[in-house]
């Protein structure tokens, strides 16, 4: 693809050492985001205040809602018009959200909402949403939630999660956290034209034609342009592939095993893992977001006293990387599953494991991450 | 020079331009010299006057965990924040501080130099510029960015009506390094 001014403005190629906040902003510019829609919440200010400084640079627009329900659907009325739109909130304001991200699911508007995780009104490290970022909303749906565990993921993660809203039409969650939010750090931001980037199939089709729920049995629908003669009610209620809303219980059926079959069966396809020092493991690790980091230390402290530990990194907590859970318990006497709150993902890992080989929660809910010793402290106590 | 990887902590009071100051080192390690650093922080709410630590680590190659539960050099310029830091600060690492303002010395600690910083900055005229001071001296004693790529990162981030004062306090640390032969060596 050749340079444009505008692409020169979006991608800042180089080498920077950037606030782990602004690295997701330029992840999002870099994606081609277009509209910002947020409301004030610490620690994920620096998104917004970097956004209001670059969406205008890149012809985008930037919205401050009056509260974190407008923001949430300013993005979803965006996203309908053609933006790629996101918000950035933080917990407690993630909660607000949850209605709005359920309308987005059912409409299946393509948005991208941050989660900077934070304890209890404070900028502590915390992983403890992440349970909400899969079952925040009512109704049925599948969600789609990434975890970047460094400045540089933020960035790279950010551009994975508008390419995924975009390809699924699925709101995408980018778990983030205070540790990674507020830290600086190296990012190496490649050549535009190195950048994959998805843009959402629009439909081929005349507005008399075109069905705009219609799909394959775990499809996504085409999207029509606004203001094109193309009308369509995105209604949260049950609809049919005209998007009448139709309460019989057959299109309900359908419409929600779509929805959800969308994501299910993709499930290979969306998640990503990545492996430390597997090859010849006695014992795995699996860490998701910042505890990714002290892990792979602790993997090292353990290898040099003779323990061979190896670390499963998952990319995305959710849909569950099964597969590599699985075969990893497959291949080692032991999983120790570390995160940061009460041993919440521990229960999904349990789950895909089936008993194949014990899972020991390492767990630690202090406002701070993981130490190195603290977690090859517990791999020593649970390989005796 | 000191070795790799180096986990730095620089701490005083808000105010002092503590975190800017590792931003800035980072800044350079990173963007100048190619290399790697993870910068956290923490302070307290005061916008002013409270106590404020960042955390620095520079290295080689990619950095895993980004806090260091040892520290090899710390930067103190104040005496409260020196008391709750020094403990992290291997005995075998470096000290530099503020002798103006950490009065108390607790920990014996292999490399430590007094840089009267503030009084300098004072003498210059301009009391804000003491953390551009301890840069500068870090700089030529230490050895941990060079004073070429520091400047050119001071003169990328800096405002223009600070800038002069700004380079000269660099400049300052530089020759009280040399004026009183400090130079770190292992």
């Amino acid at each position: 693809m050749p340079m444009t001014k505008a692409m020169e403005n979006r991608v800042k190629t180089g080498v920077h050492f950037m606030l782990g906040n602004y690295a997701l902003v330029e992840g999002a510019i870099s994606a081609g985001c277009d509209f910002f829609g947020g409301y004030p919440i610490t620690p994920a200010n620096e998104i917004s205040e970097m956004m209001a400084k670059r969406l205008p640079q890149v012809g985008g627009k930037f919205v401050q809602g009056e509260d974190e329900l407008c923001s949430i659907y300013a993005c979803a009325g965006a996203a309908l018009a053609g933006a790629k739109a996101m918000t950035a909130t933080a917990s407690a304001g993630y909660n607000y959200m949850q209605e709005g991200l359920g309308y987005c699911y059912t409409i299946e508007a393509p948005v991208v909402i941050a989660d900077v995780q934070r304890c209890r009104g404070e900028n502590y490290a915390s992983q403890a949403d992440v349970m909400q970022m899969r079952w925040g909303a009512s109704g049925d749906y599948e969600a789609i939630v990434v975890c970047p565990s460094s400045v540089q993921e933020l960035y790279d993660y950010t551009i994975w999660a508008f390419n995924l809203a975009e390809e699924y039409r699925n709101p995408v969650i980018i778990m983030s956290e205070t540790t990674i939010a507020l830290m600086r750090e190296r990012l190496d931001i490649p050549r535009a034209e190195s950048i994959d980037i998805f843009n959402r199939r629009y439909t081929t089709l005349s507005p008399e034609e075109y069905k705009p729920f219609a799909a394959e049995p775990f499809g996504c629908p085409d999207a029509a342009p606004l203001g094109k003669g193309y009308h369509t009610i995105y209604s949260l209620n049950p609809h049919n592939e005209v998007g009448s809303i139709d309460w019989d219980p057959d299109e309900f059926d359908r419409l929600y095993k779509r929805i959800t079959g969308k994501i299910r069966e993709n499930r290979k396809k969306i998640c990503r893992t990545e492996s430390f020092y597997m090859d010849d493991a006695d014992y795995g690790i699996i860490a998701y977001g910042s505890e990714v980091r002290p892990a792979v230390e602790a993997a090292q402290m353990a290898r040099e006293s003779g323990i061979k530990v190896g670390v499963l990194k998952l990319c995305n907590v959710w849909p569950v990387p099964e597969e590599q859970i699985a075969q990893l318990a497959g291949n080692v006497q032991k999983i120790f599953a570390v995160e940061m709150n009460i041993g919440k993902y521990a229960g999904e890992i349990e789950r895909v494991v089936a008993g194949r080989c014990p899972v020991q929660r390492v767990t630690k809910n202090r406002g701070l991450v993981h130490t190195p010793s603290e977690i090859y402290d517990a791999i020593k106590e649970g390989v005796r | 020079m000191m070795k790799y990887p180096q986990r730095i902590t620089l701490c005083g009071m808000g105010g002092q331009g503590i975190i800017l100051s590792a931003v800035l080192l980072g800044t350079t390690a990173v963007t100048k010299a190619n290399k790697y650093a993870v910068q956290t922080q923490s302070y307290g709410s005061e916008a002013r006057g409270g106590q404020c630590q960042a955390e620095l680590i520079i290295d080689e190659k990619p950095i895993n965990s980004p806090v260091a539960q040892t520290k090899d050099l710390m930067l103190a310029m104040f005496q409260e924040a020196y008391s709750k830091y020094i403990d992290v600060l291997d005995p075998d690492g470096v000290l530099v501080y503020d002798p103006g303002l950490v009065t108390s010395l607790t920990k014996e600690i292999k490399h430590s130099y007094a840089v009267p910083a503030t009084q300098i900055a004072v003498d210059l005229g301009s009391r804000m510029s003491a953390n551009m001071v301890m840069l500068g001296f870090m700089s030529e004693a230490l050895g941990i960015v060079s004073k070429e790529d520091l400047v050119a990162t001071i003169k990328d981030n800096t405002n223009a009506r600070f800038l002069e004062m700004n380079l000269k306090a660099v400049d300052a640390g530089i020759d009280y390094a040399k004026e009183h032969n400090l130079y770190y060596k292992d």
